[in-house]
């Protein structure tokens, strides 16, 4: 009786694993899982979304894309860190934050994953600098690069051919022919940059002081906001502000300084690649056949190094394993070669891999990608140091900075009491 | 024992049944009130009196993996030493008692040009409700594209006669602030002007006529009878505009960012990027109080002026 039984029991069970590996032959491995985004609201935003359901088609995992401004997003992804709250299981991270998101342990340190996933990820093929500024931080790896962006010096190449002039080759050669470049009867200036109180004119600031040799942190880790270079490219880029931008642009910020020079007011401007793109679209740019492209330009003596920009995918620490784990795999596939390729000819203006930046179909649309590729081979991330204590002196310095442009304040002075206020966050 | 426990428990419901009625009354109306107490508790009480005990602290959520340290009063001694922080509080006032000034007499002579009920002023008042409907953040963006010199409508050609100077009117420390508060007057004037019109149709016409009678001229009746009697509507206008108007936030926030420098830094944008930029708990809850108390103050003094001013009247 008892033997007859164990042998039904048996044979019920072999028909129950069967049919269990039947069904998980027929199904995907992530079916049933839906991994929520924070993202950016930059080109790579409505891509990624565009590009997900391929993800759910072949690992069956959903992903839902919540696209918010640089404040919410910033606001939101904290409070869910902080709370707990496990809203977002992906978030972006701008290059920036690295500090904070180590700091405060928000992310899956990826560092292991990427170890045992590197043959599988093509490590070789992403440039070194994107692993090691978009997301390395204190030996941790708290984001994984999917979209870089490096600083360019856009121009417009029929206006420097029509006044004799060639692309400025060092920074003291692009105050001169910025100067030059403009006059105000015809409304045509030679430089725009963000002048607007806040993050806009503290980045733009930070990307010129580099280039002219300036610093935010001393060789100590500590701030050195006062120091002489530092208050020397401040004079420089007031000067070029009172000399050679739009009036306007002491209240512009990125979509007032990229609309000024889209709509040919103005004939040489600093960017982030990401914005190229839209120069060649005819349907928002004057200027589609005299823009050009080139590297930005670098004070004489001082190492030729080029900004860098972007951002990275943290995977939300607080979530369990399994969604962790299929947050890896959505960020190994938004990083694969493929993917990577798709999201530039749709036009995302991110890049992370050499074989995308060489690629024949995008260099193609997107004649400027060896400049890019000079660019990442020579990256500098850390000119905005990285560091938890960056949206404050950020802050200090959109403020000062702004007060220098309008006119009120004395550079010396206004880096004076920036650094008295930072040497406190420390 | 077992007698001395039942005891013990029949006696309390001997007490209750004989509770007097205005008791039960009482515990009534009591549980008729509690769901709103327990609601105000919750939602203001609660979250007011968190922020305070914040307040004591040096709580950040982003540095020092988000630990509480006793600060004392060091937050509210900040918002002294702190040069944003106390321009910030300068600004707010500036901007609180001009705008207000400014929306209350231009409602008062709009509410007494169409207090006379006729098809025109009708109208008049129909079209003058249209700022009053729009967010104000939609109002900071429209102002900001119309005075921007580069391509605004107003802003260019304001440079262009040199009128604003070639950076316009909002990138100029001098002028952004003033500007702002007309924008704000732009927008507010019309609901004082609401206010101050549906009080002036309540006065009793009685008395307006009798003083008429008596061969009070214009401004005479509109001194001692009008105003005197308007005053509780008066009140409410100013009470509603000060609170707002104190508050300030989404109007600065889109057109300047607070800028340029500090020109137009605000108690509120101030408090919001202390608290939800840098999560600076601590202080950001000491600038919420600062303005909490200060609202709280102003519409005391409010109170009182009114309250003395309506005494005044009535022993006239």
């Amino acid at each position: 009786m008892i033997k007859t039984s164990f042998w039904k029991l048996g044979a019920a069970g072999l028909v129950y694993v069967s049919l269990a590996a039947a069904a998980f032959a027929a199904g995907k491995p992530l079916d049933g899982i839906t991994l929520t985004v924070a993202s950016q609201n930059d080109q790579f935003a409505p891509v990624i979304a565009k590009l997900a359901p391929k993800f759910e088609e072949a690992t069956g995992a959903k992903v839902k894309v919540d696209i918010l401004d640089y404040g919410s997003l910033l606001t939101k992804t904290q409070a869910d860190f902080v709370g707990d709250t496990k809203s977002y299981d992906l978030v972006t991270m701008d290059i920036v934050w690295a500090g904070q998101y180590a700091d405060n342990k928000y992310t899956v340190d990826l560092t292991d994953w990427i170890k045992r996933d590197a043959a599988e990820i093509q490590l070789d093929d992403i440039y070194p600098a994107m692993i090691q500024y978009i997301g390395q931080y204190d030996g941790k790896q708290v984001a994984f690069p999917f979209a870089g962006y490096a600083a360019v010096l856009a121009y417009r190449k029929d206006l420097l051919d029509a006044a004799g002039l060639k692309a400025p080759e060092t920074a003291e050669e692009f105050v001169e022919t910025a100067i030059k470049l403009t006059n105000p009867d015809k409304k045509t200036y030679g430089f725009v940059a963000n002048g607007q109180k806040g993050p806009a004119v503290a980045q733009d600031w930070l990307q010129y002081n580099a280039q002219l040799g300036g610093s935010v942190l001393g060789p100590d880790g500590k701030p050195a906001i006062n120091s002489d270079a530092n208050v020397n490219s401040l004079k420089i880029y007031k000067q070029l502000f009172d000399k050679a931008a739009p009036p306007g642009a002491v209240d512009y910020d990125w979509g007032g300084r990229e609309e000024s020079f889209r709509q040919g007011l103005v004939a040489m401007m600093e960017t982030w690649s990401v914005g190229a793109p839209g120069y060649y679209d005819p349907s928002m740019s004057k200027i589609v056949d005299g823009v050009a492209i080139t590297t930005t330009p670098v004070a004489k003596g001082l190492p030729v190094k080029y900004g860098l920009g972007g951002w990275g995918m943290g995977i939300n620490a607080d979530i369990d394993p399994a969604q962790q784990e299929a947050a890896w795999q959505f960020i190994k596939w938004l990083t694969s070669p493929e993917i990577q390729k798709e999201m530039n000819l749709e036009g995302a203006g991110s890049y992370i891999r050499k074989s995308t930046v060489a690629d024949p179909d995008l260099n193609k649309k997107f004649p400027y990608l060896p400049v890019l590729a000079k660019s990442f081979e020579n990256a500098d991330g850390d000119y905005r140091p990285r560091i938890p204590q960056y949206p404050e002196i950020q802050d200090l310095l959109g403020t000062a900075v702004n007060a220098v442009l309008v006119g009120d304040v004395d550079p010396k002075a206004a880096l004076d009491e920036v650094q008295t206020k930072a040497e406190k966050l420390f | 024992m077992t007698i001395t426990s039942a005891g013990s428990i029949a006696s309390p419901r001997r007490q209750s049944s004989s509770l007097r009625f205005s008791d039960r009354r009482k515990l009534f109306l009591l549980c008729l009130a509690l769901p709103a107490i327990v609601y105000v508790v919750l939602v203001a009480v609660w979250p007011l009196a968190q922020g305070i005990w914040y307040s004591f602290f040096d709580y950040n959520l982003l540095r020092g993996g988000g630990r509480r340290t006793f600060a004392g009063f060091d937050n509210y001694v900040a918002l002294w030493t702190d040069a944003t922080a106390r321009r910030a509080v300068v600004n707010t006032f500036i901007f609180t008692f001009a705008a207000v000034a400014l929306e209350f007499l231009v409602g008062l002579g709009l509410a007494l040009l169409l207090w006379r009920d006729g098809r025109f002023n009708r109208i008049c008042l129909a079209f003058l409700l249209i700022p009053v409907t729009i967010t104000p953040i939609v109002v900071g963006l429209i102002f900001r594209a119309l005075l921007a010199v580069d391509y605004g409508f107003l802003g260019y050609f304001l440079a262009e006669w040199g009128i604003s100077g070639p950076r316009g009117f909002l990138a100029n420390t001098s002028t952004a602030l003033p500007v702002i508060i007309l924008i704000d007057v732009w927008e507010w004037t019309p609901l004082v002007a609401l206010i101050l019109l549906a009080g002036l149709k309540s006065l009793p016409t009685d008395i307006l006529e009798a003083a008429a009678a008596d061969g009070a001229t214009a401004w005479q009746r509109f001194r001692m009878v009008v105003l005197p009697l308007l005053l509780p509507t008066v009140f409410l206008a100013l009470v509603l505009r000060v609170m707002d108007a104190f508050r300030v936030f989404d109007i600065i926030f889109v057109t300047t960012g607070g800028g340029p420098a500090d020109a137009t830094t605000s108690l509120m944008l101030y408090g919001v990027k202390q608290g939800l930029e840098f999560f600076n708990i601590g202080f950001a809850s000491a600038i919420g109080n600062l303005a909490i108390l200060c609202i709280a103050l102003m519409c005391a003094v409010f109170t009182l002026l009114i309250r003395r001013a309506d005494v005044r009247a009535n022993e006239r």
